[in-house]
């Protein structure tokens, strides 16, 4: 029976699992003790999901409410009248939506393509090929990733009003055409990947651009997954950087456009929901149906 | 996300004894080599030692976006942020904020990992709900927190619920707007956190944990004498990108109370962005308070490192 308990390491009932500590074999108040310590983690656990997870549930439910039962007391759990024409007004009313939808999927995509190739070709050379300078590279690579962010704004600013990239999709392509931290995890796993096939490859005869895009980047799927879902997160939240160097209307994202028309309209609460909703949604899509690879991306990098 | 920085490969030998008997080979691995590395090279030489660079230049001078001539001003820029009455209550309240969320949501972030880090049953279904909150953009968690904290909004509807009646409005609270903002981050960062955390205990080899079970050791005591010791690491790694993301708050400050009311909220990175947006003249300066955040970023990492002895004896 102590077997059970030693494979748990509950921190909520130390005095359960010191009672039933070996030398203790009287099997019937342990398993009660068992039972009831069961029933505790339950508990605890639900309680935590819900502080967690309620207040998206809320959001939802929110988003087919009127804007005054958004914000009504006493309040109501469920819309009174469903209003799922809340998502049509967003589009309608929101000035500029589909084109914040269209610049934040551009956007987003752009930046995933270009990390996508150019983070695994540098993470490649790094991992397996000999030249000059690659370990120096290497490491002012990672030295220069805990430069907070912040310390660049201003001259990248400057560098790109001068270039005149600001207010243009390009200057998303300057900013973040590689990401160190996606090199870094790029490189890590292709450290793990055996080098028997590529020693074949090169006795075939395949370049090194070859090996790396015949035989190198289709056994590299998890850790390109991880990281694109990594890298889609990223651009498709960022808020800071289309605050900074955006100036048009016409170039706002949907996290900058809901922040815009929430600063014009703050009492539409029901279409501010909505249109929150709309802006996690593709997220939570990707979330849900890749997290498999997610997670796995996680533990086969050593990303941790 | 910064990550863990893997051991060097030990393969010097093999390597240089390969080189040796493909001569040919060598010099057309370094030509590709250098090749794919130029991206990130290019990279590094404009976006980041050049932008660093030019950083420090434009913080020496007075400058503005569109005047001509930027007079050098030497250190005075640096030398105003220590009398400029802004810049230091946004220290105070950047430095508040950041103790107070790093603390709790390193231990809120161990906490779940070591919960989720049992055999229960329903175990994938909590990691993902759990997980939820740090999916979410800063712009829709400050849009949910909006609601959430609005004077008839879902806090005080909870409370109403447990008898307590208040239609505080605590974004508009000196008092309870900066804490406001503290508790949303930690119920935002703490599942990232947490992830982190559970791969790492995932790390831990089982028999120590049975060893221990032997000698009779209860649930905290082996969190304690075990597990945190063994994850000094990984708590370094998430206290150091708990202090680096901290201390640049600016996106749930911006949206949520504009550094108000009443500068309650005001945190350095929403002043560099005034600085460079809003005044006119203050890029220098801008430039010197996003150094000078760089520098106490940088020094409260080290002290961490030192605090948390990342140094693993089995």
């Amino acid at each position: 029976m102590a077997t059970a308990l030693t494979g748990t390491d509950d921190l909520m009932a130390p005095v359960v699992a010191d009672v039933a500590a070996p030398k203790k074999p009287e099997t019937d108040t342990t398993e009660r003790v068992n039972q009831l310590e069961v029933v505790l983690r339950y508990i605890l656990y639900i309680i935590i999901t819900v502080f967690l997870f309620v207040p998206f549930v809320m959001t939802v439910l929110s988003s087919f409410k009127t804007s005054a039962e958004v914000i009504a007391f006493p309040p109501t759990l469920l819309p009174s009248v469903w209003h799922p024409e809340n998502y049509l007004n967003v589009l309608t009313q929101i000035s500029g939506f589909p084109r914040m939808v269209f610049n934040s999927f551009f956007v987003t995509l752009l930046v995933l393509a270009l990390n996508l190739f150019f983070d695994s070709l540098v993470g490649y050379a790094f991992a397996r090929l000999e030249f000059p300078f690659k370990n120096v590279l290497f490491s002012i690579m990672i030295a220069t990733m805990v430069i907070p962010g912040f310390v660049f704004i201003v001259p990248r600013y400057i560098l790109l009003l001068n270039a005149h990239v600001v207010d243009t999709y390009f200057a998303f392509v300057v900013l973040y055409f590689v990401q160190p931290a996606f090199i870094l995890l790029m490189t890590q796993f292709f450290k793990s990947i055996p080098r028997d096939l590529e020693e074949a490859a090169i006795v075939d005869g395949l370049g090194w651009f070859g090996i790396f895009w015949k035989i190198i980047l289709p056994l590299a799927r998890p850790a390109l997954l991880a990281m694109g879902i990594l890298a889609f997160q990223g651009q498709w939240n960022n808020f800071l950087d289309w605050v900074i160097y955006m100036t048009s209307p016409n170039m706002q994202n949907i996290q900058l456009g809901l922040v815009t028309f929430r600063g014009a309209y703050q009492n539409q609460w029901n279409l501010i929901m909505a249109g929150s909703v709309i802006a996690i949604l593709p997220i939570l899509l990707i979330y849900v149906v890749g997290q498999r690879y997610f997670v796995r991306g996680i533990a086969t990098t050593g990303m941790k | 996300m910064a990550v863990s920085v893997a051991p060097k490969a030990p393969a010097a030998t093999a390597k240089g004894s390969r080189r040796s008997q493909r001569g040919g080979m060598a010099i057309a691995q370094r030509r590709a080599g250098l090749l794919f590395v130029t991206p990130y090279l290019i990279f590094f030489v404009i976006m980041q030692l050049a932008a660093l660079v030019f950083a420090f230049w434009v913080s020496f001078h007075r400058y503005d976006l569109l005047a001509l001539d930027n007079p050098f001003v030497g250190l005075r820029n640096y030398a105003r942020l220590t009398i400029n009455e802004d810049f230091l209550i946004a220290l105070r309240n950047t430095t508040e904020y950041s103790v107070v969320v790093v603390i709790l949501q390193t231990s809120f972030a161990l906490l779940l990992a070591v919960l989720l880090d049992s055999k229960i049953k329903g175990r994938n279904f909590f990691r993902s709900t759990w997980y939820t909150p740090s999916i979410a953009s800063t712009v829709v968690i400050s849009m949910i927190f909006l609601y959430v904290y609005h004077p008839t909004g879902l806090l005080n509807s909870i409370l109403g619920l447990v008898g307590i009646h208040t239609t505080e409005a605590y974004l508009q609270s000196t008092t309870w707007a900066l804490p406001a903002i503290m508790f949303l981050n930690i119920w935002t960062t703490a599942p990232t956190f947490m992830l982190m955390f559970l791969a790492a205990l995932q790390d831990i080899p089982k028999e120590i944990y049975e060893a221990s079970a032997v000698d009779g050791a209860g649930a905290v005591r082996k969190l304690v004498s075990i597990t945190i010791p063994l994850l000094r690491p990984i708590i370094f790694l998430v206290v150091s990108l708990g202090i680096i993301g901290t201390f640049q708050i600016f996106d749930q400050a911006f949206i949520m109370t504009h550094g108000g009311p009443l500068k309650a909220t005001l945190t350095v990175a929403l002043l560099i962005y005034n600085n460079l947006f809003v005044d006119t003249g203050t890029v220098g300066v801008a430039c010197a308070e996003a150094i000078v955040l760089g520098i106490i970023i940088f020094a409260l990492t080290l002290i961490s490192r030192r605090v948390i002895d990342t140094r693993i004896e089995y």
